[in-house]
């Protein structure tokens, strides 16, 4: 019964952990080695150690008159943010919505966002763009902000976490202690849901940050752009002038965001925020 | 303060069950009423359609003078105490207490106060602080209490709120319920399954079955005068014994034979079942072995299949004429598995049944 795990297969699991946990952060190192280096030490090869183009590089990214960094970082902050928002929010109160309440048309309702989920965003951009175009939105960040109100994957979510650990007795006891709806949303559900909200508000911001698709099509001014665009546009800048060590740069700048937002965020993923409400 | 009063209410779910087909009930202001039944009897249903958490299928009901029907439940003043606790788990004990206050925007002094109050009379004040997951199940189920008491309801509604609690605390918050019903003076409606709380705790009790009510009346009444076999079998523990007797004209009045007994009752109401078999019910405390009670004919020799003793008293499991019965005698009297004893009925407490339509005689 008891048998402890064989020394064997200790090490062998230790082993292929490493390695596991190599493949996933020695890219990381790479990237944040060759952001200080030259392009030149770059196009050398393989370094284990930083180089000392640091300053450089990063003046290089920041001060490129053809290249709004700056701004590509603010427009990146405002649409990730805004639809990492807006997605959890509205996800959780139609979530809600279908869990909570019992009404004629609950299953198809269910089954239509369902059916959302599996259409992928390439087949609808074209007909999203001639929309967006009529209605004077084009080269607006709107766009990109405003769909993500309505994100089935992040219902669904929603709707599993709350089957979990949303007791209906909570809402009923809310409505009894004198809550309108919507307070008993904002004021008891959302809180049980923090975990959930919190692991959605990371994956739409991250999934916003690194949308290329659709911003390119959407964005054409250079002030409006948003950074992958930027990063692409840098790559594939003319031959001549191309500068990897800039590339590096760019690309460490733009996962930063991502790391302090992954940070924030965690602290709130915690299990049991619900535990002891009701009795089980 | 406001009575509630049913009017020909039915319940009909969704999926077309009716679980409360017709019902009529009055509980009076300032009353502890205690609504018993099997699971599944619509007790909790009826609780529910008073908080305003399921709605009335057709009918009327009132709290106080005014008529609910369409009332949120919000707006209907009322609390209540869920079997499960319910409490906000993201909430400290205090700030669970005076979510309904805030709510109602009751000032921050008013708010303390109230707090303080139910928290001294339940004991809960070094808690305060504490989220419901630091504390006890019985220490939940008094939070639930005080976020019901805070609120100075109309009516409290409590749904087996102490089954979830070990024997010893239920007997303790028994008689905290009672005496905060016997504080506050505030109508009480109770739902329970577990007898002893319906008989402990309640001015009436409404015995329910399939969502009819059986019988509404004072513990004492239904123990004494259980309308019909199902409430005379539900009340009391143990069990009534319920014998089929044949009712024979006898020498003031009418005898009822089973075995070799034949007991002599005094009512008139049997001529009309002379020749025929009743359902005759006597509760094991009226079983007695003294000799005082023993008669011509008012004697059966019973075998004693197993015996508990409880200390003061013993609970004797018989088997009498093919029929199994429960004996409750002093200790002293007792005796043990597979010896006989003898044991007559007290006369004046057996209660008599229609066979077909269960009904008392």
């Amino acid at each position: 019964m008891d048998k402890k795990p064989s020394h064997a297969r200790t090490v062998i699991a230790y082993i292929v952990l490493i390695i596991l946990t190599f493949l996933c952060l020695f890219f990381f190192y790479i990237l944040l080695i060759n952001c200080t280096r030259s392009h030149a030490q770059i196009q050398h090869g393989f370094s284990a150690l930083p180089g000392s183009s640091f300053a450089k590089n990063f003046n290089n990214v920041i001060h490129d008159a053809k290249l709004p960094v700056l701004s590509g970082i603010k427009n990146s902050l405002i649409v990730s943010t805004f639809c990492a928002i807006l997605a959890t929010y509205f996800s959780a109160l139609t979530a809600y919505g279908l869990y909570a309440y019992n009404f004629k048309l609950k299953k198809p309702a269910f089954i239509f966002i369902m059916l959302i989920l599996v259409m992928p965003t390439q087949v609808s951009a074209m007909g999203f763009i001639n929309v967006i175009t009529k209605m004077g939105m084009l080269n607006t960040l709107y766009p990109l902000i405003l769909p993500s109100i309505a994100a089935p994957a992040v219902f669904y979510f929603m709707y599993s976490y709350m089957q979990s650990s949303l007791p209906l007795e909570l809402v009923e006891a809310a409505r009894v202690d004198g809550s309108n709806e919507f307070m008993t949303f904002n004021r008891v559900v959302l809180p049980i849901m923090k975990p959930a909200l919190a692991v959605q508000a990371i994956f739409a911001f991250v999934q916003n940050w690194n949308n290329y698709f659709l911003p390119a099509l959407i964005l054409q001014d250079n002030s409006k752009r948003t950074l992958p665009i930027l990063i692409a546009m840098l790559r594939s800048a003319d031959f001549l002038k191309f500068d990897m060590g800039k590339v590096y740069m760019l690309i460490t700048l733009a996962i930063v965001p991502i790391i302090i937002v992954y940070i924030a965020l965690s602290k709130y993923i915690v299990a049991g925020v619900a535990l002891g409400g009701v009795k089980e | 303060m406001a009575g509630i009063t049913f009017k020909n209410v039915v319940k009909t779910y969704d999926n077309g069950v009716t679980v409360v087909p017709d019902l009529n009930l009055e509980i009076k202001d300032k009353e502890f009423v205690v609504l018993v039944g099997p699971s599944g009897c619509g007790k909790s249903t009826t609780l529910r359609m008073i908080a305003g958490l399921e709605s009335i299928t057709s009918g009327e009901l009132y709290i106080g003078d005014k008529l609910m029907n369409a009332v949120a439940p919000k707006n209907r003043n009322i609390a209540m105490v869920f079997q499960n606790y319910a409490l906000y788990p993201h909430l400290t004990v205090y700030k669970n207490m005076t979510f309904a206050l805030e709510l109602a925007k009751v000032p921050k002094d008013e708010m303390n106060r109230r707090v303080q109050w139910a928290a001294e009379i339940l004991g809960l004040e070094p808690y305060l602080d504490r989220k419901p997951k630091a504390l006890s199940g019985g220490q939940r189920q008094r939070v639930a209490l005080g976020r019901a008491m805070v609120r100075e309801p109309e009516v409290f509604l409590l749904d087996e709120p102490l089954s979830n609690l070990d024997a010893k605390l239920r007997t303790e918050m028994r008689s905290q319920i009672t005496k905060l019903h016997k504080k506050l003076g505030t109508t009480f409606v109770y739902v329970t399954h577990d007898q002893t709380e319906a008989m402990t705790m309640g001015d009436r009790i409404c015995v329910m079955k399939d969502g009819v009510i059986q019988q509404f009346d004072t513990p004492q009444n239904l123990y004494d005068h259980p309308c019909n076999l199902f409430v005379a079998g539900f009340i009391g523990s143990p069990q009534m014994n319920f014998i089929d007797a044949q009712v024979k004209k006898a020498d003031g009045g009418y005898a009822l034979c089973f075995g070799d007994v034949e007991i002599v009752v005094n009512k008139p109401e049997l001529a009309a079942y002379e020749g025929k078999t009743v359902v005759c019910g006597i509760r094991p405390e009226d079983f007695h072995a003294e000799q005082q009670f023993f008669g011509s004919g008012n004697v059966m020799n019973a075998y004693i299949d197993l015996d508990e003793m409880m200390g003061s008293e013993s609970y004797l499991y018989l088997e009498y004429a093919g029929q199994k019965l429960i004996a409750r005698v002093p200790a002293r009297y007792a005796k043990k598995a597979e010896e006989n004893i003898e044991l007559a009925a007290d006369v004046e407490k057996i209660h008599l049944f229609d066979k077909e339509t269960e009904l008392a005689i």
